[in-house]
């Protein structure tokens, strides 16, 4: 049986992850391939208590990056590693290049970083999602009414109001993760431009890897 | 006149077998430190909320080598950024029963890269008094058998073995974990104590170290 292969989609909340997972996801069972996908705090180990406990340990660097290390590592060796095996494409909302960002943004050493998820698969295509700060934010807004100080970076927003804190965030953020995907050869795709067109860019990059 | 000089923080740690007497040998330091001094005791796997989810996953058999150790790192590091390292920044003496060698030890046997282990635990400090007590793995299962009666399925590699009774797996494991140890023992200048002497012999050394340690560099 033909090996199946993981896709990364990486980027901050607000990037359009979940949206072109979602897209690319459709598009390849389409064409007939079967997709599993697994993302940042979905395992069945780690995301409940994760939600619960997040709020109290926003300011413990070290324990909130094992912490998303672990849920990641549980759907590694329960989901992506056998789905894999059988032969499906795993599609990641959110991976290693997702909380490396998260981590080095946070100024962990990458040294370490490294090292601890050094363990986790190499996607076979690893695309970044990217946009400008104040897109980003406006799409968080729509969705969810309000800048949730818990996911905009509340741990790095000192005398600053959320807005500015998040957005230089953001920044950050997304030049730590243009930085490392460049450097595994992955693909960074601005999404600051309509749905069709981020849509037509991405499925075009991962055609050229399926025709290899 | 100089000033009073800030008094620095410390951790020891006990490391051994289950049923080395380790715990006991850490609550009567912790005991005769807290009243000389401020003092906190931890013990391995006790953050308030990853030791739940360990306890469920252990129930349900989900976790491999890799989920295993990086869960109980989390663990560890929730109990470090929270309590350890602030408090050994204000002066506090740390008594940890376990600390990052047991991760060493456990992890290892279970099949980690060991350099891989070692390089998770790389953010926590090391202690500045490691005490091993040692004892032959048959002298801690009898201690075991005649306090409780049944063997932990933790203490028997949890699952590592296949068809084994409780005390072959309970050999098994430990003697695997022991031998991580004794290398750890002279790479990492551990204290080491014969566990098979009585529990005051063995107190009164740990007391006397300590002593040499605390009241050298007196504050």
């Amino acid at each position: 049986m033909e090996r199946g292969f993981l896709i990364s989609v990486d980027g901050v909340e607000g990037s359009g992850r979940t949206l072109h997972v979602e897209s690319l996801k459709k598009w390849l069972e389409e064409m007939g391939y079967g997709v599993t996908t697994v993302g940042i705090q979905m395992s069945k180990l780690m995301s409940e208590p994760l939600s619960e406990v997040k709020r109290n340990i926003v300011f413990q660097r070290f324990t909130l990056f094992l912490a998303y290390a672990t849920d990641l590592a549980d759907q590694v060796e329960n989901v992506v590693k056998p789905s894999i095996k059988s032969g499906f494409i795993v599609i990641a909302d959110g991976y290693v290049n997702t909380l490396k960002s998260w981590a080095l943004t946070r100024k962990l050493s990458q040294e370490w970083v490294n090292n601890v998820l050094s363990i986790t698969p190499k996607p076979d295509v690893s695309i970044s999602l990217i946009s400008p700060p104040s897109v980003i934010i406006r799409r968080i807004i729509r969705k969810r009414g309000f800048l949730d100080p818990l996911t905009s970076a509340v741990d790095l927003c000192i005398n600053e109001d959320l807005y500015r804190s998040f957005s230089r965030y953001v920044n950050k953020f997304q030049s730590n993760l243009t930085a490392l995907t460049e450097m595994d050869g992955g693909s960074v795709f601005n999404t600051n431009k309509s749905l069709d067109q981020s849509t037509k860019e991405i499925t075009y990059y991962v055609e050229g890897y399926l025709k290899r | 006149m100089e000033r009073r000089k800030k008094r620095k923080g410390m951790i020891i740690a006990l490391e051994g077998i289950d049923g080395s007497g380790k715990t006991s040998q850490a609550m009567l330091l912790r005991d005769w430190l807290s009243h000389r001094m401020d003092t906190f005791f931890t013990e391995w796997n006790s953050s308030e909320w990853v030791h739940e989810v360990i306890k469920e996953a252990k129930k349900k058999n989900v976790l491999t080598p890799s989920t295993f150790s990086l869960i109980h790192a989390t663990d560890f590091a929730d109990r470090y950024e929270k309590f350890i390292l602030p408090m050994l920044k204000a002066g506090f003496v740390v008594v940890s029963d376990r600390y990052i060698y047991t991760a060493y030890a456990r992890d290892s046997v279970r099949g980690n890269d060991l350099s891989w282990v070692k390089g998770v635990y790389s953010f926590a400090v090391k202690p500045n008094l490691t005490f091993y007590i040692r004892v032959p793995v048959e002298v801690a299962l009898s201690r075991i058998k005649e306090s409780r009666r049944f063997i932990k399925p933790s203490e028997a590699g949890d699952g590592m073995f296949q068809n084994v009774t409780p005390e072959e797996g309970f050999l098994k494991y430990q003697s695997m974990v022991i031998d991580v140890y004794e290398k750890l023992a002279k790479e990492e200048g551990f204290v080491v104590l014969e566990g098979t002497k009585s529990p005051r012999e063995v107190q009164t050394k740990i007391r006397e170290k300590v002593g040499e340690l605390l009241w050298k560099e007196d504050f």
